[in-house]
């Protein structure tokens, strides 16, 4: 544990400090988002396995072991060598920008993520690409993009159950952006800041999951739809639209859209952990049993993929009528009724 | 030297945000006006940046390409789409 730390010590003080040159950090920046990139690699493998457990199958066994570690590169490399198709009636600027607009989104949220905040030489510092002091409102404007990803692939495949899932899309996201936001505001409201950084900190003495029970299952409802995981997937519903925007990809350009969903998985885990679960901060009672705040971060997320993974093997997808209804009829009223709750408390505590 | 240096984004999102709204009236696909559109917006919001108006930037892409964006295309749903155009 202290050679961990004192590499994570270096490692902050590049990141924070301005003795480096703006391309160093640049370059370190990038690597936080491989790491990312790299959960994203975890939890599609995690998914595979655990649902195979679940539903009493043994899930990829072949490359790699046993335990068919390998899987996903062999995957990739299927998905390399496939040929690219672009059909012949597509329009083909928003077909081929749909991937990249997608992933563009995912990789924007990583740079306001923190890791931990370490305490060093006598300053605070953020393991953070960048520190922003509205953070979390900067991720719910750049979340939104991802919206325009999947209705250019709709639109742009010129098929029938593409365009569907593109109109079902934007039909959706506009309910359910709304709940989304109105949690962050109450979070901020009981935090007293945007910055991601100091809502954890505010979390030091009790997680916004107990102080504000309600938001939380409200904020992960609305996640798991914003996320278009089981059971909001209506937008790649296969029995219905045949995986919906996704029709007509093939090769890369779909290992791409699909890895940006899951990117989005993760990125969304990371926000629950950060906001509602306490972050770096240890347990309730026990406090921090003397492990770096990094692992905290990590176990938590691998915690809350767990549970989007058990969602989508436990529920069944919903209509897409039923989920307007829940968007617009529950979700809302119990979003602003958290927020009155918050503020109420949030005076009282203070 | 900062004036020089700052010349250069500003001329890229310059250039950018003309096409763009040039293109929102010269094309023939309303849903690509529609998302010519939206990135006028976001150069927008690189200009605020450019300004060091952070808040305003985020603010911009949250209200206009998030929510008024996805209007627009909540709009260009609900239009027939014209086969004949070429």
């Amino acid at each position: 544990m202290a050679i961990f730390e004192t590499i994570m010590n270096y490692l902050v003080i590049i990141f924070a400090s301005n003795q480096f040159a703006p391309w160093i950090r640049g370059v370190l920046g990038g690597l936080v988002i491989g790491a990312v990139f790299g959960g994203a690699l975890v939890m599609v493998y995690l998914e595979r396995k655990f649902l195979g457990d679940m539903q009493s199958r043994i899930g990829p066994n072949r490359v790699g072991g046993r335990f068919g570690v390998l899987q996903l590169i062999a995957d990739a490399i299927k998905l390399f060598t496939k040929e690219d198709i672009i059909p012949a009636k597509a329009d083909k600027w928003l077909f081929v920008g749909a991937p990249i607009v997608a992933l563009t989104s995912g990789f924007l949220m990583v740079a306001v993520i923190p890791f931990d905040y370490l305490y060093i030489n006598g300053n605070y510092y953020a393991v953070a690409v960048s520190r922003m002091d509205i953070s979390i409102l900067y991720l719910e404007a750049v979340s939104g993009l991802a919206i325009f990803a999947t209705f250019m692939a709709g639109w742009g495949s010129s098929s029938k159950y593409s365009v569907l899932a593109g109109f079902r899309n934007v039909a959706k996201m506009i309910g359910y952006e709304v709940p989304l936001g109105i949690c962050i505001i109450s979070v901020a409201v009981m935090a007293h800041s945007l910055d991601i950084v100091e809502i954890v900190e505010a979390q030091s003495s009790i997680w916004f999951i107990i102080a504000q029970p309600l938001g939380f299952v409200v904020f992960f409802i609305a996640l798991l739809a914003d996320v278009g995981r089981i059971p909001f997937d209506q937008t790649e519903a296969e029995e219905e639209l045949i995986a919906g925007w996704a029709t007509e990809y093939s090769g890369m350009r779909w290992g791409l859209a699909f890895f940006a969903e899951y990117l989005h998985a993760v990125v969304g885990s990371f926000i629950v952990t950060l906001i509602f679960l306490g972050g770096w901060n240890g347990l309730p009672i026990v406090g921090n049993l003397y492990i770096p705040g990094i692992f905290w971060v990590i176990a938590k997320v691998i915690i809350v993929m767990m549970l989007f993974i058990w969602i989508r093997a436990a529920l069944p997808r919903y209509r897409i009528d039923q989920v307007i209804d829940i968007g617009w009829k529950v979700l809302i009223p119990l979003a602003l009724l958290n927020l009155v709750w918050s503020t109420i408390i949030g005076l009282i505590w203070t | 030297m900062t004036l020089d240096l700052q010349i250069i984004p500003f001329a890229i999102i310059s250039i950018i945000m003309i096409g763009s709204s040039i293109m929102v009236v010269k094309s023939k696909e309303v849903v690509h006006s529609a998302f010519h559109c939206v990135i006028a917006m976001m150069s927008a919001a690189g200009f605020y940046v450019l300004l060091s108006a952070q808040f305003v930037a985020v603010v911009q892409i949250l209200v206009y390409v998030g929510a008024i964006g996805v209007m627009i295309l909540f709009a260009v749903m609900l239009t027939t789409r014209n086969e004949e155009v070429e």
